[in-house]
């Protein structure tokens, strides 16, 4: 198998430079370039497996060629490095289409694990689509029902939209309904992240799930709290 | 009572007053005009009688009793209200005309009697009246007048004529109201009436001004001098006139403009401030991630030489130096983030107790390694849930620095505690440790920025370290309109209670 090959959208060359005399370090198969349209250029053109871009870069910033990346439908998963802790929220309610993100000052470990573990992720998600694809049944859950392939969830026989990452977590939840899982774990399960200091994010989707399937939030009955522990989905009553 | 109201009253009773004194002024002119008339025209009577019979005295020497007095009745039979007397010159009552018996020797006061025949001597035709005895009626006087009898030459007479013109008080009244007094009454009201509504407006002009200036002065108070309310409050202010009030309020227009100014003056001057601090943050955060990335990079490389210990040694120092330079620039950076006024909270409702065990859970790992207990304390298994809104993530950020600060200066077998309970008005978060605790010189300044608290321990990394990390954890609880205490005594402990207030209330 050959190595994953990144495409480093970076406009200031010393950071640029030692990106990827770290990720070819790292075994990678590394492209760079300085702005945007050479990086959308360098994409169209070789189909790089991730893409690390600056979020200020001249030409197109980093949330542009995010948004043409996925307007052309590439999947390639997207590390943004930013300077702007204010745009964190845009970026990373991936509405743009970032999966991750990395806040400067970074440290190049927490750098090579992010991308490890997108890299990871990206391979578990084309397996599980792969998966959820064939899987035309549905996971049935009380009035709860989840189609997988059609990525449809029905409360009670009533379709109930979904944001893709709220998705994903409650189909994490219900591939293992009765198990506990810390935000720590979902956090990497579901988000791909193995890094502290963002689990908040998980209480938030988790809010919002709730606020989705439960008929009173305040008192949940689908995803249930176990106290010193995590959360975890009710077995499917029979 | 306001001032207007008081005004209004003044006006209506200082009309209620004169209203009464003008009627009491009629009701006291008319009585007058009424005795007038009537001693003019008792005066004529007696004068008539007099003339006609001069021998008064005479027949009532020969035939004195019930036939004189029929006699004297007679006389009087077509003068109403009237009752003729023949009086001794002491005053002593001889004969009367009335029904009334009087006592044997009952003698009227002589003075009315003189001056009735003093007045119609002195200023015929023009008289006023005289009041006196009535025989009849002791208690009140009436109108009298009086005529001598006996040798019209003599200086002393040898008796009187002497007449009683008691008008009833009750007719009188009935008079009054029915020919005079009810319209006028009824116009003088209306009169008052009119006078003090014509007054009410006149003072609601004079008031509105002040009104509007205390409406303009009181939206100032409630809304601060934030964006638009100085334009706000400017535009509730009456037209400036040239009166006292005009000059008022031309002041207050001025005061206005001069605050506004100094304010719009600060505030872009803690916006160039606070836009320093963030663009420095910004500009530091690429050359630092670049130093960092070097240092990495080298230690990377020197980790298999044996040779470089030495060097590797040097360069962890400088790669921990350029860390806490990193963390602290990204601190300062999201400090000055949330202290944008235009920065808003992204507040859900949770559950605060689940979301303290998250952080338990979080940290139980680094708590674990430095020997630490770490443990949450919920409410009762059976009691509601702690719902509040927060925002998670700085909710999540505040907690974080506080039970990060507590592991970090308490020694091995410390406990930490996160707990929450219901308190007054919201939930009340606490994180306690039964650590060192903190210096009472240092408490009060423990959330001020940049103070460097607990400076016999030494320096963490991280926020804390620096001085920022409680600084963040106020500026936090009070973007949630909370309130945060800690409460400590050196060796017994800290103790930091943030009062969340319960949904949509705010504590400020």
């Amino acid at each position: 198998m050959p190595p994953a090959s990144i495409l480093v959208a970076e406009d200031q060359t010393d950071i640029r430079d030692l990106l990827v005399l770290n990720l070819k370090g790292a075994g990678y198969d590394v492209h760079a370039v300085a702005d945007g349209p050479s990086a959308l250029a360098s994409q169209a053109e070789r189909a790089s497996d991730l893409l690390i871009l600056d979020l200020m870069m001249p030409g197109l910033d980093g949330l542009e060629v995010c948004k043409a990346l996925r307007a052309r439908g590439r999947s390639a998963p997207i590390l943004m490095l930013t300077a702007k802790s204010t745009e964190l929220d845009r970026v990373l309610g991936l509405e743009l289409g970032a999966d991750d993100y990395l806040t400067k000052p970074f440290s190049l470990a927490e750098l090579l694990a992010r991308v490890k573990a997108l890299l990871r992720r990206a391979e578990l998600l084309r397996a599980a689509q792969a998966d959820a694809r064939d899987r035309t049944e549905a996971i049935r859950n009380g009035d709860l029902e989840i189609w997988p392939a059609k990525r449809q969830v029905r409360i009670a026989g009533r379709t109930v939209e979904f944001t893709a990452l709220e998705f994903d977590l409650l189909l994490h939840f219900a591939n293992h309904p009765g198990r506990v899982f810390s935000r720590a774990q979902l956090l990497d399960a579901v988000w791909g992240y193995t890094h502290d200091g963002y689990e908040h994010t998980v209480t938030t989707h988790i809010n919002r799930l709730r606020s989705k399937l439960e008929a009173d939030p305040m008192r949940p009955e689908v995803i249930l709290t176990v106290r010193g522990a995590g959360y975890k989905m009710r077995e499917a009553p029979r | 009572m306001s001032v207007r109201l008081k005004i209004a009253l003044t006006i209506l009773a200082t009309g209620v007053v004169t209203a009464l004194l003008v009627i009491a002024t009629v009701l006291m002119a008319f009585q007058r005009f009424e005795r007038e008339v009537t001693f003019q025209r008792a005066s004529a009577f007696l004068m008539r009688v007099s003339m006609t019979y001069a021998d008064v005295l005479e027949q009532w020497r020969r035939q004195p009793g019930p036939a004189f007095n029929a006699w004297l009745r007679n006389l009087v039979l077509y003068e109403p209200d009237t009752q003729l007397y023949v009086l001794a010159p002491d005053g002593t009552v001889l004969a009367s005309s009335g029904q009334a018996r009087l006592a044997p020797g009952f003698r009227v006061s002589i003075g009315p009697v003189l001056a009735t025949m003093k007045l119609a001597r002195e200023h015929p035709g023009r008289t006023p009246f005289v009041m006196g005895d009535d025989p009849e009626r002791m208690d009140a006087d009436a109108v009298v007048a009086a005529e001598p009898l006996g040798e019209r030459r003599s200086a002393e007479p040898s008796g009187y004529l002497y007449l009683v013109a008691h008008r009833d008080s009750g007719a009188r009244w009935e008079a009054l109201r029915s020919s005079f007094a009810v319209p006028s009454l009824v116009l003088i009201a209306l009169i008052v009436a009119f006078a003090s509504v014509l007054a009410m407006l006149v003072i609601a002009s004079i008031t509105r001004p002040l009104q509007r200036l205390t409406a303009a002065v009181s939206t100032l108070s409630e809304r601060g001098l934030e964006a638009g309310s100085t334009a706000d409050a400017a535009m509730l202010l009456p037209r400036a006139g040239g009166d006292e009030l005009g000059r008022l309020t031309a002041a207050f227009e001025m005061m206005l403009a001069t605050v506004r100014r100094q304010w719009d003056a600060l505030r872009g001057l803690d916006r160039f401030r606070r836009e320093g601090v963030s663009n420095l943050s910004h500009d530091l955060r690429s050359p630092l991630t670049a130093t960092a990335a070097c240092l990495e990079t080298l230690d990377a490389r020197w980790t298999a030489d044996e040779a470089r210990a030495q060097d590797r040694a040097l360069l962890e120092v400088a790669l921990r130096n350029t860390r806490n330079a990193a963390r602290l620039v990204q601190s300062l950076g999201d400090l000055a983030k949330l202290d944008e006024p235009e920065f808003r909270l992204n507040a859900v409702l949770v559950d605060v107790d689940e979301l303290l065990g998250d952080i338990r859970l979080r940290f139980a790992e680094r708590a674990a390694q430095r020997g630490i207990a770490l443990r949450t304390e919920g409410p009762a298994a059976d009691a509601q849930a702690l719902h509040a809104m927060v925002d998670v993530e700085l909710f999540e950020r505040a907690i974080a620095n506080l039970v990060d600060n507590a592991l970090k200066f308490c020694p091995r077998g410390a406990t930490v505690t996160l707990s929450a309970r219901r308190a007054e008005g919201g939930v009340e978060v606490c994180v306690h440790d039964d650590g060192p605790g903190i210096d009472a010189t240092e408490l009060p300044h423990l959330f001020d920025r940049y103070f460097r608290g607990r400076s016999s321990v030494a320096p963490a990394t991280g926020e804390g370290g620096q001085g920022l990390g409680l600084a963040i954890v106020k500026r936090i609880v009070d973007l949630h309109g909370g309130k945060v205490a800690a409460t400590s005594a050196p060796g017994a402990g800290t103790r930091i209670t943030w009062l969340l207030p319960a949904r949509g209330t705010s504590f400020a």
